[in-house]
């Protein structure tokens, strides 16, 4: 039987059994993994999954499931036990749910890349690797050392009772080394291109481009290097945060403070709510005039890059911030419709047997106009952050702390001597709100951060993050005692 | 749900298509169903059915690895040869050892039927239960309830025939008000051990006597941690660091612990501080054996506040020429102690709250994150449910905290340690039953608005 019949089998079973409204997926992914740890070639791995998940409205409540099993009599057991489940969450409802207008896309989107991943040999990928990891080797004082990559491909056909039927191909690159050091009472490590890697909707161009061996060398000299640095002073100073942290703050204090659903509850009991409740919508001064950001679908190498959400709505760009007032939330069709707005398309499944969820697409710190050098020359006393190491935020985003792998110090406008267990700490609105310059876009880059975590059961999400290094002024630094 | 002559059989089929010197299959089978709530009704439920085989194929010292949920004879004979083929691409690494002889594993008891058969309808009534104790006190109720099946298998070509399955039940209580929290979370192998009324008695009072919070400053504080914060401890102790592969990487928080001068390693903890791990006992989340089919053995990690040794698989214990103690958890990565113990002491709750002049008692953390390795230095914070403790006994709610502490740091300052276990079962298979513990200091280092 086609796969295309297994999707209309669905549809027609759910509405037959009293569903008003019905999507199906059909996800088939495929993916490669190669890790060197010290010398040795720890795992190459081909992992496939192929899946069809089933979700319906019926008597205006949600029900799910799904099977890896590919058969007439599979579909129509998930069908069927995704009637009963909507039936139950029909017992215990605050009313019908909302989807607003009908989405009916229909196409087809393939992520655009130069070379496939998957016709690279293996032996070429694992020889990157070695490579990298016998140049790290060579640097005296590294305990340990890893280098991993990753390369995906996810074929998903999506339809739903009202008449959409898209279908997608999304290619996914990713890399990375990382060198630790232990001596001299410490242990410290770095990463390249950022912690655990840097990861895109891309082709092997994108794991070419890192230069991973050509980077190793440096990476595991400063692991070794931050062993004896300064530790990080505690006070309140003027902060420059690298681009590739600045990605994972963005990330933490403003991507999911603007997920609709977290706003409304829905994510309360697991990853919490947000403090930027709905009443202040285009009425509150998230930062200051330099803080602008974007979310976006389109913006490749984004890891929220796709053709169509799961809900089968057009990729598209929203304005979140703009000179530092808040304008925009990540939406569902179900969660825009309670707002009286439309979805702008950020619903995502991580796998066949999960429904999707709003996740962050590419919500991204849009360009300034400093360089990185006249922004370090314009700074009399402060410090410059990379790399992260470690993240947490309150339940609500306002309260953080992060680690970085490496800082610097900046006297009389000169990059100083290097300080270890770097840690920053402050309040979302007034840290943003403290941003007094932020950098070109010869600095920008676009950072894909490939384990978000959210929902119950759980699910890892994929999401691009844009980012210059920029400045902020009063913060709170070198919180380790 | 497979049961355990489709599973092997599945396998013992799989087996025969390898021509590879060495092959194992690890089978995971899950089938989870778990019902969402908030603002009191369930607005996300869920159920999915998925089938795992892990291939593991060895040429001389070259270990190939390959995953599929296809499980039709093509399905699996491609995936059985992707493993072979990723097995001669890699270089011979010396310290393989060869994937593990079979042993026989101790027979576990973790299977409910009524657990495994649980209707949507079940799981909604437990869901209307619990928000309408909410409905009482004016409170928002949110959480989750969950029940399933999860299968193991592992054959391999050395003659190793293992299954297991094992039932869960869990359920997540969130309550809010305009300016309190609270939470409770129970979990268990079956669902009937689960008094749900009593969790939402717990999540509700919380919030109500969390209301009025009142900020208070940063600083070094005795606290009194309630279960589900030590959970936290345990389940960070163990990340980062009780396993082997960690210790042999020197990123370990026990490196400066462990030496090679004798049997064991150095005081680290309070003397009163007793861990180990134990997938086999019934008072966890039992599980017989691994991913590789090692029988789980009992490791005891950390001795009165000593430090003993990590937990290990076939790798890590070939690489030091002892055998795997059955810890890895999942088919890839390093072994892990997902099955925590914490010896409990002679204190009710009351008494430690009693023995405090001033401290902090916390339900729970939350978002903790490895700030540094050396001594498992954590941040995060606390949540749902925060309280001031004056001259014995709570006085009033605080607003929730950021923590910068070492854990291994706030282990050694145990002072009393409670004489009642909970069993905290976490979503990824991760198990601890814990006490709750009266630490002498505990490092605050912000407050959130």
């Amino acid at each position: 039987m086609p796969m295309d019949d297994f999707l209309s089998r669905a549809l027609d079973l759910a509405a037959m059994k009293g569903a008003s409204y019905c999507d199906v997926r059909l996800v088939e992914t495929n993916q490669e993994r190669f890790v060197v740890r010290t010398g040795v070639v720890d795992t190459i791995s081909n992992d496939e999954s192929l899946g069809i998940g089933v979700r319906v409205l019926v008597n205006g409540s949600w029900g799910f499931a799904s099977t890896n099993i590919i058969t007439p009599a599979e579909v129509d057991r998930a069908t069927s036990l995704a009637v009963e489940i909507a039936l139950a969450s029909a017992q215990s409802s605050n009313g019908p749910v909302s989807l607003g207008p009908p989405v009916t896309s229909q196409g087809v989107y393939t992520t655009p890349v130069s070379i496939d991943p998957f016709s690279i040999s293996s032996e070429d990928k694992l020889g990157l690797l070695l490579e990298a990891d016998r140049r790290m080797g060579t640097v005296k004082g590294i305990s340990a050392r890893t280098g991993n990559l990753i390369f995906s491909k996810e074929h998903k056909t999506f339809v739903n009772s009202e008449g959409a039927h898209v279908e997608q191909t999304i290619y996914e690159a990713g890399g990375g080394i990382m060198a630790t050091a232990r001596g001299n009472g410490e242990v410290q490590r770095r990463s390249y291109p950022q912690s655990m890697r840097q990861q895109g909707c891309a082709g092997w161009e994108f794991v070419d481009a890192m230069d991973l061996a050509g980077n190793a060398e440096r990476t595991a000299t400063e692991a070794v290097d931050l062993l004896s640095a300064d530790h990080c002073p505690a006070g309140v100073t003027t902060l420059i945060v690298g681009a590739s942290q600045l990605g994972l703050q963005i990330h933490e204090s403003c991507g999911h403070a603007i997920e609709l659903d977290r706003v409304l509850g829905s994510e309360a009991a697991y990853a919490g709510t947000s403090f930027l409740t709905t009443d202040k919508l285009n009425n509150f001064q998230y930062g200051s005039e330099q803080v602008n950001i974007t979310a976006d679908s389109v913006r490749l190498p984004g890891l929220g890059s796709y053709g169509w959400d799961d809900e089968g709505v057009p990729a598209q760009s929203t304005p979140v911030v703009e000179a530092g007032r808040f304008v925009g939330y990540l939406t569902s069709r179900e969660t825009a419709s309670g707002l009286g707005l439309q979805s702008n398309g950020s619903m995502r499944a991580a796998s066949w047997n999960r429904i999707p969820l709003i996740r962050m697409t590419n919500v991204s710190l849009e360009p300034g106009n400093w360089t990185l050098d006249d922004l370090i020359a314009d700074t009399d006393d402060g410090i410059l952050m990379e790399m992260n190491r470690s993240w947490s935020i309150d339940d609500r985003r306002y309260n953080f702390q992060f680690g970085t792998e490496i800082g610097y110090e900046i006297k009389k406008g000169k990059l100083g001597k290097i300080l270890r267990n770097c840690t920053y700490t402050g309040i979302t609105p007034e840290f943003w709100n403290s941003c007094d310059a932020v950098c070109n876009d010869a600095h920008w880059t676009m950072w894909g951060i490939p384990n978000c975590g959210k929902g119950q059961p759980g699910q890892l999400g994929h999401t691009g993050h844009g980012a210059a290094p920029a400045r902020f002024r009063n913060i709170q630094v070198g919180v380790m005692k | 749900m497979m049961g355990r002559e489709a599973a092997l059989a599945l396998l013992e089929k799989a087996l025969g298509y390898s021509e590879a010197q060495e092959t194992d299959i690890y089978l995971s089978a899950q089938d989870l169903a778990l019902s969402r709530f908030a603002g009191g009704a369930i607005h996300q439920n869920v159920a999915h059915s998925n089938i795992v085989m892990n291939i593991r194929s060895v040429t001389g010292k070259r270990l190939g690895r390959a995953t599929t949920n296809d499980l039709s004879d093509a399905g699996v004979r491609k995936a059985v040869e992707a493993a072979h083929q990723n097995a001669l691409l890699m270089p011979e690494d010396p310290a393989f050892a060869g994937l593990p002889q079979p042993s026989q594993a101790a027979k576990v008891d973790s299977f409910d039927e009524a657990t495994a058969l649980c209707s949507p309808e079940t799981r909604a009534q437990i869901v209307r239960g619990v928000c309408l104790q909410g409905k009482e006190h004016d409170l928002n109720v949110s959480g989750a309830c969950r029940t399933g099946v999860q299968e193991i298998a592992v054959v391999s070509s050395h003659g190793a025939r293992a299954y297991h399955a094992g039932t869960f039940a869990g359920l997540i209580i969130n309550t809010m008000s305009g300016d309190s929290a609270g939470w409770a979370k129970g979990g268990s192998w079956r669902l009937s051990d689960m008094d749900t009324e009593a969790l939402g008695r717990e999540a509700v009072s919380k919030a109500v006597d969390g209301r009025e919070p009142v900020a208070i400053e940063p600083g070094r504080y005795p606290v009194v941690l309630d279960t589900y914060a030590v959970d936290d401890i345990l389940e960070a102790l163990s990340l980062y660091g009780m396993g082997a592969q960690a210790v042999q990487e020197g990123r370990s928080w026990m490196n400066d612990y462990l030496n090679s001068q004798g049997p064991t390693g150095d005081q680290a903890m309070s003397p009163s501080v007793t861990i180990w791990d134990d997938g086999s006992s019934s008072r966890g989340w039992p599980v017989p054996f691994d991913a590789e089919g090692v029988p789980r053995r009992r490791v005891d990690i950390i001795t009165k506040g000593v430090v003993n040794t990590p937990v290990h698989n076939s790798y890590t214990a070939g690489k030091e020429g002892t055998v795997s103690t059955g810890h890895q958890a999942y088919f890839t990565g390093g072994p892990i102690a997902s099955n925590l113990f914490m010896g409990e002491g002679g204190s009710s709750l009351e008494e430690l709250i009693g023995s405090t002049e001033r401290g902090i008692y916390i339900t729970r953390f939350f978002y903790t994150r490895l700030a540094h390795s050396k001594g498992c230095v954590m941040t995060g914070m606390t949540r749902d449910g925060t309280f001031m403790i004056e001259n014995g006994r709570i006085t009033h709610p605080v607003k929730d905290l950021r923590f910068t502490q070492s854990y291994v740091e706030a282990l050694a300052g145990v002072e009393h340690i409670g004489s009642e276990s909970k069993l905290v079962l976490n979503e990824v298979g991760f198990a601890t039953r814990v006490p709750a513990l009266k630490l002498s200091s505990f490092n605050f280092t912000g407050v959130t608005v």
